[in-house]
């Protein structure tokens, strides 16, 4: 009936094909990823030879990281997922640890984010997205007839903690990312409306309480505002957005062709190998190259969720859900903000941003997600082995 | 709801809001796309200006009097400079430059977002050794830039003009101009300005966000503005200037001459104004008007002392076109042709006029009986003794002022209320008084000829704002009969009352008697060129209407002309003028001023008379009299048109 739901799959299915990876699933990654070499060589190229540095000097660096990356997708499908389950807690102490301990590192562009390694700077807020979604599916995948407030009460405390502890180093994109898990996940582990409307009213005096106490740093009001008023600032924020909305329209349908389009060449878009990789895409590709961006992000969440409609327990059902919200509001939100039509947060765009946390962060998410593939449930007459 | 719902849900909402960040993709690339791409290709693009030269001004003779050459300056581009560089790099100029910071700091501001300024002026020593630092100073570039050299220094200073800023008023009326180019202020530099300016050159170039030059346009070359050429004999003008100069210093003399010997004088004169018209086709000789400046001073920006002094000794104003005075007697000619020409009548009934043998016992004043009330009035002339019965051209010979208002009493008398009774004042409008004459040059004033119209005028004025200064006594907003009297058309007859004019009136006036009747428009400026050699610009030449002037009275007023200098009130003044006296003319005039003793001493002259080419006006304000300091002036100027030697400035006889 539904294509999410477990597949009325043939009767028998052989031990082999149970112990296939998702094939859509990683090929749509490895595209993508492949795309996003390609796309980070392109934007940083000249940015990189005008510094006196090799043109591919970027991509190389993220090739690492794509390596990096393969092994993590390799090692968290072999792990059985349900082990995470138990290590939960132990995971979200060392999230929050390593939040907190990142105050003690200089700021970096006005935020205190990174983990400075020299030739490597650690993002852990990056991997506390993960971290938070094993902890809130571990307490909601809990076997009750019902979804007790306890539950709820204490999936919200498990979701404020680390997503205060990201308010303040700066990241507002990565806070939502946080609010929006637990949304989807209590929705997911069966939220009722009565309570739904309880929690969205505590969400909202939440939200009304950091507005009003002016908790939200001026950047982060005129981020929004710009986007209600876009010759807002138009050297500022305003210019930058405007810049980025140019640069993907001037590609037009078929877009200027790979490595053309002087808005990338001529590095009129901020950090463009970076959080506005999609307005290389945009510009050089075309609606044809971003359409086509947007459908294999479409295919992989497609994918993630049925992992989640077939996993063989709640807590991989949860888990493969949030792991497609994860993958769903970055995608959105990113692309949104290249076009004007999400404000502009530091979220970057998954497998295609330049960036080694949140690469082997979304490939971790791969990884387990392959991993709940691997082990799903039987289809009616097949045995399990396991 | 079951989870396998939920998911459905879920995924329902994720298609949804892909959904609409697709549609917003094809809005912005596919509806929206060639707009941006079009955008995206200008904004990458800068355009360099560079500033054309502007066009050299020549005189008549083709001697240059004005023209550019291209010195050093350093120039600032603000799209060059990021903003948080902005103040090191200031900091920096200033210390190079030896400029105050705060005004690069003000050109900065006031050149806008997108603009360019040249902070200062260098020597090719700075040039140099900026030169080598220039990779270290984006944004900043040594460029030659046009700059204004006024060859003849102060000489012909008003014809000339001089340059400035655009202020809000030339920004109004002209929103392309560049904030920091000077143009034209004064002068034929504004009149034609937009002649003078040349054409922009430009290049185009291809920009990074860090500003760095990726492709260059074949840069287009500024064309240079279009040559003047003025009217001006530029050494008949230094002429003149001298000669005015020497008039001042004459009248001063004359003044101090006057005190030593217990007479009332007032001030030192200090204000004069000549102008030579070429009454065949309206061309200006000369034009001389003192105090002057030296427009050179405003090439690189006048400093402000130097310009408030300038400004408030007045001599930006060039009082040959904005200088209002009474005409005083040279006006007489006007009152002579109306005289003649309409057969105006005099009075019948006072004992010193002889109306049947049109004579006039000027014997020095002028009493009028018969008011109603019973009372005499009486008139006094500028000079004591009694000169005799004089006829009309005895009386402009001598400047008879019993005569002049004998004509006004005699024309009030008669046509009173009539249509005719401001006969005079038409010919005095159709002779160019009352009215701008359209020179080619800034702040013309127009004048004031007065009539029962325009006293009508004022009157309802005084009486609808009883706050605003008078300008009539108010005795005479009660009278029955109007507020304009037969007095002021007797002060009218001798130029004096109401009546003002400028010095170029004047002879515009005496141009049109003495070459027939023919009007013309005096200018400055003969033609301009473009560089290719095309004509950018022709004065209107030839004449415009004629006024009726017959050709009786046209001979008799040149021969009476001649009469004033060979004997009467120039007659000491041309004493000396040398073989070809019998060939000029001229009036003399003497204007009174309300505020002080000190007279407007006026003359006119005209010739050759058997054929008319040129007429001179000189006016020394408060110089006293006319046929003592003004007509010496003029004389020494007419001895030059004439081809004689001119004898020195001396005192001339105290005449009106």
């Amino acid at each position: 009936m539904t294509l999410l739901a477990r597949p009325d799959a043939p009767p028998a299915v052989s031990d082999r094909r149970r112990n296939t990876p998702d094939r859509v699933l990683i090929g749509a990654s490895v595209i993508l990823a492949l795309m996003g070499l390609l796309m980070i060589y392109s934007a940083t190229r000249v940015g990189l030879e005008r510094n006196n540095l090799p043109a591919s000097f970027s991509m190389e660096r993220q090739m690492i990281f794509v390596a990096a990356g393969f092994i993590l997708v390799a090692v968290f499908s072999f792990v059985d997922y349900r082990e995470l389950r138990h290590l939960a807690h132990i995971i979200y102490g060392g999230m929050v640890l390593s939040l907190s301990a990142v105050f003690l590192f200089p700021a970096v562009k006005g935020a205190q984010r990174w983990y400075d390694f020299g030739i490597f700077q650690l993002q852990p807020s990056e991997f506390s997205k993960t971290a938070c979604l094993l902890t809130l599916a571990a307490i909601l995948a809990r076997p009750a007839a019902r979804l007790e407030w306890q539950r709820i009460l204490q999936a919200l405390m498990v979701m404020v903690v680390p997503a205060a502890l990201i308010f303040l180093q700066p990241d507002l994109g990565t806070m939502l990312i946080f609010a929006f898990l637990l949304m989807v996940l209590l929705f997911g582990a069966g939220i009722t409306a009565r309570q739904a409307l309880v929690v969205s009213g505590v969400g909202l005096a939440m939200g009304i309480a950091v507005f009003q106490f002016g908790l939200l740093r001026s950047y982060q009001l005129d981020r929004i505002r710009v986007l209600f008023n876009p010759t807002l600032d138009p050297t500022g924020i305003g210019w930058n957005l405007r810049q980025s909305i140019l640069a993907v329209g001037s590609g037009q349908l078929t877009g200027k062709g790979l490595f053309q389009g002087q808005q990338t060449n001529f590095q009129y878009v901020p950090e463009q190998g970076t959080d506005f990789i999609f307005t290389a895409v945009g510009e050089q590709l075309g609606f044809v190259g971003g359409i086509l961006v947007i459908a294999a992000f479409l295919v992989l969440v497609w994918r993630l969720l049925v992992i989640a409609g077939a996993a063989r327990d709640r807590f991989g059902a949860l888990l493969a859900m949030g792991i497609a919200s994860i993958f769903a509001f970055h995608v959105l939100v990113n692309i949104g903000m290249t076009i004007g039509i999400m404000p502009v947060t530091g979220l970057p765009l998954p497998f295609m941003s330049a960036g080694g946390s949140s690469f082997l962060n979304f490939s971790i998410c791969i990884g387990i997600a392959n991993s709940i593939w691997l082990r799903r449930s039987p289809v009616p007459g097949e045995t399990i082995h396991s | 709801m079951k989870f396998g719902a939920r998911l459905t849900i879920l995924a329902t909402v994720f298609l949804a809001m892909f959904g609409v960040v697709g549609i917003r993709l094809w809005f912005v690339q596919v509806a929206e796309g060639a707009q941006s791409a079009e955008i995206v290709e200008e904004q990458t693009w800068v355009q360099i200006r560079s500033e054309p030269a502007r066009g050299d001004i020549f005189d008549r003779n083709g001697v240059m009097v004005v023209t550019s050459r291209f010195v050093p300056r350093l120039v600032v581009d603000r799209r060059f400079i990021d903003p948080d560089e902005k103040d090191a790099l200031i900091q920096k100029l200033s210390g190079l430059l030896g400029v105050p910071a705060a005004d690069i700091e003000a050109g900065y501001e006031a050149a806008g977002l997108n603009g360019r300024f040249p902070v200062t002026e260098i020597s090719t020593d700075t040039a140099y050794r900026i030169n080598e630092q220039l990779s270290a100073l984006p944004g900043v570039s040594i460029e030659k830039l046009p700059q204004r050299v006024y060859l003849a220094g102060p000489t012909a200073a008003h014809v000339v003009g001089h340059l400035g800023l655009p202020d809000e008023a030339d920004l109004e009326e002209r929103p392309e101009l560049d904030l920091n180019a000077r143009i034209g202020k004064l002068g034929v530099e504004r009149v034609y300005d937009e002649l003078l300016q040349g054409t922009a050159g430009y290049s185009e170039l291809r920009l990074n966000r860090q500003s760095e030059v990726l492709e260059e346009s074949e840069p287009v070359n500024p064309i240079q503005g279009a040559s003047l050429y003025l009217t001006i004999d530029l050494r008949l003008q230094e002429m003149v200037e001298l000669a005015l100069e020497s008039g001042l210093f004459l009248a001063n003399e004359v003044k101090d001459e006057d005190r030593a010997n217990g007479q009332e004088v007032n001030h030192d004169a200090f204000r004069a104004a000549a102008v030579v018209l070429d009454v065949t086709n309206g061309e200006i000789l000369a034009l001389a008007s003192v105090p002057d400046f030296d427009p050179s001073l405003f090439v690189g920006g006048v400093d402000a002392a130097t310009f408030s002094a300038l400004n408030e000794s007045k001599a930006f104003n060039n009082l040959v076109v904005a200088g209002l005075y009474p005409p005083a007697s040279t006006f007489k000619a006007v009152t002579y042709v109306a005289f003649q020409e309409e057969n105006l009548p005099l009075p019948a009934d006072l004992p010193q006029v002889a109306p049947a043998d049109g004579l006039v016992h000027c014997n020095g004043t002028l009493r009028l009986p018969g008011f109603e009330e019973g009372s005499q009035q009486i008139f006094h002339d500028w000079y004591t003794g009694d000169k005799g019965w004089l006829d009309i051209h005895e009386a402009f010979e001598q400047s008879c002022n019993i005569f002049f208002w004998s004509i006004a009493l005699g024309t009030w008398r008669e046509y009173k209320l009539t249509d005719q009774e401001s006969i005079i004042q038409t010919w005095a409008r159709s002779l160019g008084f009352g009215e701008r004459t359209g020179i080619d040059l800034t702040g013309e004033a127009g004048g004031i000829v007065p009539d029962r119209a325009l006293f009508q005028e004022w009157k309802e004025y005084q009486l609808e704002n009883p706050d605003a200064p008078a300008r009539l006594e108010p005795s005479r907003l009660d009278l029955a009969e109007g507020p304009f009297l037969g007095g002021d058309l007797m002060n009218f007859a001798i130029g004096q009352g109401e009546l003002t004019s400028t010095p170029l009136q004047v002879a515009q006036a005496y141009g049109m008697l003495v070459n027939g009747g023919h009007s013309f428009t005096p200018h400055v400026v003969s033609r301009a060129l473009n560089r290719d050699g095309s004509i950018a610009y022709q004065s209107p030449s030839g004449f415009g209407e004629q006024v009726a002037l017959s050709p009786e009275v046209h001979a008799s007023l040149l021969s009476d002309m001649n009469r004033v200098v060979t004997s009467g009130t120039a007659a000491a003044a041309f004493r000396d003028f040398g073989s070809t006296l019998d060939r000029v003319g001229g009036k003399t005039g003497t204007g009174q001023t309300i505020a002080n003793n000190d007279n407007h001493a006026w003359f006119v002259g005209a010739g050759p008379l058997d054929s008319p080419r040129w007429v001179v006006a000189v006016l020394i304000e408060e110089g006293g009299s006319g046929g003592r300091v003004a007509a010496p002036v003029a004389r020494h100027i007419m001895q030059y048109l004439m081809g004689e030697n001119p004898t020195p400035i001396v005192e001339g006889a105290a005449a009106d």
